[in-house]
């Protein structure tokens, strides 16, 4: 008779961990990988326990007398219970790690969400919180053209994380090539959706977009002529497109040389740009009468900085463009991910660098 | 045939017109005798741009400033010269205005990508810019 095994059937949510009351929430974990390859070893030890127990009531050697009968099962209650035992404390301290990832995930998430909200504030769609108003007073009264611009780059902001998930998920599941290519065509797309909002703003108030009060401020640190540097671009996400062919390498070493030419030539257009408008103010400082001329003739040299931010912003493009010539869909599609990434993490890095704690003087 | 120099010793500005005295009926035949000649206005760091982009291919670039006095006049003759290649209902031509083998080949936004996608040297060299 086989009433002793019937005792000892695990039920899967129950091990020694359950009376703590925390451990009610790890519990979401019990559908992890890591429960389905430790379920099957409580079943072999059943197994095992199961047919021994049959053994000692159908095989050879049986009990003499009822007390011997109760030893044995006594013993296979005691091994039972040690198994268990053992079972139980696995899957306990595998939930509680996956349950630490998801807190460190969580940590994350909510510094996102954090500086969206700055941001949403900042577009005046939410009102509260101790933070500066200078910026709020800025661009909600004095320029509608970047009030608008605010909102419409906080919504791109959201898009391009949404977009960044369902790159990563398309990746990691069997997606057809063609399917690859049109997930890479509306990230690239999104990226051009920007430059063209950019160029708005820029007419609107190009200092607004070169001062960089639109970005975090950890992209703002790397930024180059309102926005990110092509050639650094390149460099992150070089190691992540995969193998490369050697006409790919090639292809990539040739446009991370042209990026480079192309932007020091805008710097250096730049930098005249500021040489000139020195000279243009300060032409003829100490004299008599208005200094009207002069300022009419720099608001002229300002003009030049919309076009090159604009230039740079075109720039930009053009290097998204010519990457994605050279790669496959794959490829392509890593380093759109990686891309995603990376500014999602500058985001990030910058939520951390407004919220930490200060030291005191 | 313009001279391929090398980047170093290429001059801060080289051009065609001394001044003032440059007249608007020069610019055809500029057009056609030079390999690249970039029409800009005086000052204008966007041609700086351009030159630096050509310099950097060893390409030293003609350069026509245009000012207040023959601005009208050019772009008289740029439109014409424009007008016969191309059907462009563009209109006046933006400044900076680069010309390479003696068709318009497009403002700074042009070269730029063209330099970016690699075609901007084999259309030099095609215009007899330079040889390497």
């Amino acid at each position: 008779m086989n009433f002793a095994s019937t005792q000892f059937v695990p039920s899967r949510r129950m091990g020694i961990c359950e009376p703590l009351p925390q451990i009610g929430m790890w519990s979401d974990y019990k559908e992890n990988n890591y429960l389905d390859t430790s379920t099957p070893a409580i079943l072999e030890v059943d197994s095992r326990f199961d047919n021994q127990s049959e053994d000692t009531s159908h095989g050879i050697v049986e009990p003499s007398n009822k007390y011997d009968q109760e030893v044995s099962k006594t013993n296979d209650k005691q091994l039972r219970r040690l198994a268990q035992n053992r079972e139980a404390a696995r899957k306990c301290r595998l939930r509680k790690k996956a349950y630490v990832q998801q807190l460190e995930n969580s940590k994350l998430r909510l510094m996102q969400l954090e500086q969206e909200l700055e941001r949403a504030r900042q577009q005046g769609l939410y009102v509260g919180g101790g933070l500066d108003t200078g910026q709020l007073g800025y661009s909600r009264t004095t320029n509608p053209g970047i009030a608008t611009f605010e909102m419409a780059y906080g919504h791109w902001v959201e898009e391009q994380n949404k977009k960044t998930a369902d790159l990563r998920n398309a990746l990691c599941s069997d997606i057809t090539d063609l399917e690859l290519s049109s997930f890479v065509d509306d990230g690239m797309n999104h990226y051009f959706d920007l430059f063209l909002m950019k160029e708005t703003a820029a007419k609107a108030d190009v200092f607004y977009l070169m001062s960089g009060m639109w970005e975090t401020s950890a992209e703002h640190f790397l930024s180059w002529i309102g926005g990110f540097r092509p050639s650094e671009l390149l460099k992150v996400l070089e190691p992540h497109l995969g193998p490369l062919t050697e006409k790919q390498s090639l292809e990539l070493s040739n446009l991370k040389q042209s990026c480079q030419q192309a932007e020091d030539a805008l710097s250096q257009g730049l930098e005249r740009l500021h040489q000139i408008l020195s000279e243009t103010v300060a032409d003829g400082l100490l004299g008599e009468g208005n200094y009207l001329p002069q300022i009419n003739a720099a608001l002229e040299k300002l003009k030049a900085m919309v076009r090159f931010v604009g230039q740079a912003d075109h720039l930009r493009k053009e290097t998204l463009l010519q990457i994605s010539r050279n790669l496959n869909n794959r490829q392509a599609a890593q380093g759109l991910l990686a891309l995603g990434e990376y500014f999602q993490r500058l985001r990030v890095l910058s939520s951390f660098w407004t919220s930490r704690p200060r030291e005191s003087s | 045939m313009q001279q391929a120099l090398p980047y170093i010793n290429l001059p801060f500005t080289t051009t065609s017109n001394g001044g003032a005295t440059t007249t608007a009926v020069e610019v055809p035949k500029l057009v056609a005798e030079n390999a690249v000649v970039i029409f800009a206005r005086s000052g204008c760091c966007m041609c700086h741009v351009v030159k630096l982009l050509l310099h950097g291919h060893g390409v030293n670039p003609t350069i026509f400033d245009i000012d207040e006095q023959n601005e009208a006049s050019v772009t008289g003759e740029l439109s014409k010269i424009i007008g016969i290649g191309e059907a462009k209902a563009a209109g006046r031509p933006q400044f900076p205005a680069v010309f390479v083998g003696g068709k318009l080949f497009g403002g700074l936004e042009e070269v730029m990508a063209a330099h970016i996608s690699g075609e901007l040297v084999p259309m030099l060299r095609k215009a007899r810019a330079l040889w390497l």
